[in-house]
Parts: structure tokens; C-alpha cells; sequence
């Protein structure tokens, strides 16, 4: 009998960044709002089996792969999707990424971390870190894979500094594009649950008469808001 | 004649020779300017490094660093002018690495002195002596790549305490650490290096039992079973 695949929501979250008051000319202002930091965030969600955590006694952990040779995925990127699930309605408690790479040190390092769920096996044949996961009370392990590549760069922006003042003029463009995967790994059934992809894109400007101007598109911000909610609702079951 | 106020925590005084002086300063100044805008950057290697989570073989290890260990230094030079261009020290954290990783592994640790003073100490199973061959270190702004590198060979040899051979294997170490906005070259180096240490003491606690010779000498020692 086939698993069952649901093809959950495909999310578009179109965002404007607004301020309210920006030093350029009133007729340039509604053209760059226009065009300014909009970011597309799209998500899709593969389920292979029903979830759910107690969340008195039940933990995760989110874990950045880190065994591609041109990229790693970030830190910061994985302590913010944490940071997501662990906050709001329906908060899951997530152990620290560092404090639990060090408490189950050496297994979990780029070189020896489990690939495949069959690995979970191996590892868990092994008293002391079957042992380390219970006391964290770990029920779920997320991989997160990804990064986020600037592409698309140009215009140029030029600066100037003398006796009477300085002041820059020009006009800088770039895209940005977040790509992300979170699988997700049950511990007790030693198999994967399902996966979440996200892709979020965004143009940013910076346009510079006398200051320059950042209008940065919050792409890697949106993924990893879209990415976890969508991670809280998946491990909930809701 | 010319006279210059100086004001210095809250107190007037006249220096006549204050402008001669000034001159003096700024000279001494653009000198040391100069010198440190030519002269090589040193990176000391610091971090902490968990002890590792596995059963410990009961047995007695006797841990020598050679002075090219503890004090390895590795010099990266300037491709353009040839010149030293960073200085990495890492044999302390290499040492603080093997004392806490070497003590969650055997059951009984000893720092010796020297090889040869194993002999006249009782209870000691085995010597082990780390060695590093190489070291070398990717920057982003070498190897075009948006990461720190660091790669490290080592050559570990394991003798009985009378100086006969157990065993002498090849590890190798590898370390990187995403370059990221306004980081420095130092933070780079440091992070990459603290994961290739991390990678090194993941290999050897995992590993070191299954080196084939180390593993012979285990069995004839009846710590691992058939």
C-alpha cells in the first residue's frame, strides 16, 4: 500500500516595505514603493505520515546540514526557524542547535551526522546517545538544507568626501533568493515524516542622491517565518 | 616666541617644545603605521571543544606533544608579494583539543615529559604521539569561495611503553565556516579551524578502534571481544 502524499498550501506572501518618510523627490517616491523589497515567498509541504507532540514532555531539535562542499547552511538561519517554532500559538519546545551538537558530540558533526533515517538505528544501538536523546526528550529531528544566493547585481554607486562635506549618487539593484529544505525525522519510528521546501525571492534597491538609501528585500527573513510556521503546524499535526 | 596651550586632564601648563614634540609623535606614528601595514597578521586559534560521548577503554594512555605540536605555527604568504601574510598558531587549542578528547576515550590519561619516561612508569598500556604533516588554510579571497577553509594531516603513532610499535595511522581534519558580512579573516580562520577540530576528535573517538592494528593490540589485550 502507497503513502500518502498531500500537497499542502502553495503560499504567496507579497510584502511592502514602507516608511514614511524617505529624502528623495514626491514623484519617485510611489515608483520605488512600487518596486521596492517585494518578496515572494512559496511553500510546499510533503507528508508521509501523521504527526503529533506532546508538548509537556516532547522536544525537537533543528539541525543546518552542513556537508555540501560550496555551502553550509547558517546558523543564524536554523536559530531563526527555532525561534519561530518556539514562539505563538501552538510553540514547540526546541533544544538549542549548539548545546545539543556538543552534548551528543560526536555524532552529529558534519563528517558523522546520521544521512538516512536507516542511520538512526546504528545510532541509537548505542547506549550513551539513545540515552543523551531521551534526557533531552527529543521526539523529532528537522534537517534544515539551504542558502541564499544574491544573483542579478548592478548599478553602480559612487561616493564622495571633501573639505566642505561628502555625498554619494547612483543606483544599485540586486536579487536574492532563499532556498530551503526541512525534512523531518521521527525518532521512536526511526523514519522521515514528510518535508517542507521553501523558496523566497526578492528584489532589493538602493538608491543614493547625497545618502544611499537601503530598500532591502527581507527575503531570508520571510522564508524562515514561512518555513516555520509551516514546520509548528506540520509537527502539531494541525 | 611661540607658545602653544596644551590642555591635559583639566590642567593649563605652557610646552615650548610642544610643536617639536607633536613633530616627534607623528613621525613615530606613520612608522609604526608603516611597519604594521607590511608586517603579518597573527591568528591565535581559541576555542572550547566538548568531550566527546562515548565508553571509555579501560586502559592507561601515556599523551606526549612533541614542541612542534604544542607550538605548531602555520605561515600563509601573500601570493602578490610573496611576503608572510598570516601567522596561525594553533598548538594550544590543538593540545586543549587531544586533553579532552584523549581523557573521555581511555580510562586513564597521563601527560608525559618524554617517550622514553613511559618506560620507567608502571601501569602505563600505550604511548601515543600526534604529530601534525600539514596544514593548510582556503581564504575566500584566495579561492574565490564564500568560505573559510581548513584542512590538517596528521600522523598519530601508538607504542607500548617500552617503545615497541602498536600501530601509526594518517588522519586527516577538515574545517569550514561561511564568510559573512563584515567579518574579519581572524573570526574566519578560527571558526574553520575550531570545526576541523571538532571533525578531527569526531573521527579519531569514532574510528580509533577500528584502525585494524589498534584493533589486533585491543583484542590481545582482552579490551574488545572477538
Amino acid at each position: 500500500m502507497g503513502k500518502t502524499i498531500f500537497r499542502d498550501s502553495k503560499m504567496k506572501q507579497p510584502t511592502l516595505f514602507t516608511k514614511s518618510t524617505l529624502p528623495i523627490p514626491a514623484y519617485i517616491l510611489p515608483v520605488l514603493l512600487f518596486l521596492c523589497s517585494c518578496t515572494t515567498t512559496e511553500i510546499d509541504e510533503f507528508r508521509q505520515s501523521s504527526t503529533s507532540i506532546n508538548n509537556l514532555d516532547e522536544t525537537i531539535v533543528i539541525l543546518g546540514r552542513r556537508q555540501n562542499n560550496n555551502y553550509e547552511t547558517e546558523q543564524s538561519f536554523v536559530g531563526c526557524v527555532a525561534d519561530v517554532v518556539s514562539r505563538g500559538e501552538n510553540s514547540i519546545t526546541v533544544v538549542d542547535e549548539q548545546e545539543f551538537l556538543d552534548a551528543m558530540f560526536p555524532f552529529f558533526e558534519p563528517r558523522t551526522a546520521p544521512m538516512r533515517t536507516g542511520h538512526l538505528e546504528q545510532l541509537m544501538s548505542m547506549d550513551v546517545a539513545a540515552q543523551k536523546l531521551e534526557e533531552f526528550g527529543i521526539e523529532y529531528i528537522v534537517w534544515l538544507d539551504g542558502i541564499t544566493e544574491r544573483s542579478e547585481q548592478s548599478g553602480s554607486i559612487s561616493c564622495t568626501i571633501g573639505p566642505g562635506g561628502g555625498g554619494c549618487f547612483g543606483f544599485g539593484t540586486w536579487q536574492d533568493d532563499s532556498n530551503f529544505e526541512a525534512e523531518i525525522w521521527h525518532l521512536d519510528s526511526q523514519s522521515s515524516v514528510g518535508s517542507i521546501s521553501t523558496d523566497a525571492n526578492g528584489q532589493s534597491y538602493m538608491p543614493a542622491v547625497v545618502i544611499p538609501i537601503p530598500l532591502i528585500a527581507r527575503v531570508e527573513a520571510n522564508a524562515c517565518n514561512g518555513l516555520g510556521n509551516q514546520l509548528k503546524n506540520f509537527i502539531n499535526g494541525t | 616666541m611661540m607658545q602653544m596651550m596644551q590642555l591635559i586632564k583639566g590642567h593649563v601648563f605652557q610646552n615650548p617644545d610642544a610643536g617639536r614634540l607633536a613633530g616627534i609623535k607623528y613621525s613615530l606614528l606613520a612608522m609604526v603605521l608603516l611597519l604594521t601595514a607590511c608586517s603579518a597578521t597573527t591568528i591565535n586559534i581559541e576555542g572550547t571543544f566538548p568531550a566527546p560521548l562515548v565508553q571509555k577503554l579501560p586502559l592507561t594512555v601515556g599523551v606526549y606533544y612533541d614542541e612542534a605540536f604544542s607550538n605548531h605555527s602555520f605561515i600563509e604568504i601573500n601570493d602578490n608579494t610573496g611576503d608572510d601574510q598570516y601567522i596561525i598558531n594553533s598548538g594550544a587549542s590543538q593540545i586543549a583539543l587531544f586533553n579532552t578528547m584523549l581523557p573521555a576515550v581511555f580510562e586513564q590519561v597521563i601527560q608525559l615529559d618524554s617517550i622514553e619516561s613511559a618506560a620507567s612508569m608502571s601501569g602505563i598500556d600505550a604511548v601515543f604521539v600526534p604529530a601534525i604533516e600539514e596544514f593548510q588554510v582556503g581564504l575566500p579571497q584566495k579561492t574565490r569561495l564564500n568560505v573559510y577553509e581548513i584542512w590538517v594531516k596528521y600522523n598519530m603513532r601508538l607504542a607500548q611503553s617500552n617503545g615497541d610499535y602498536i600501530a601509526d595511522w594518517v588522519m586527516t581534519a577538515y574545517g569550514k565556516s561561511p564568510e559573512e558580512t563584515f567579518q574579519s579573516v581572524d573570526a574566519g580562520v578560527n571558526d574553520a579551524a575550531n570545526v576541523a577540530l571538532r571533525d578531527l576528535a569526531a573521527s579519531f573517538t569514532l574510528g580509533f578502534s577500528n584502525i585494524p592494528e589498534i584493533n589486533e593490540w585491543l583484542r590481545s589485550q582482552d579490551v574488545m571481544k572477538e
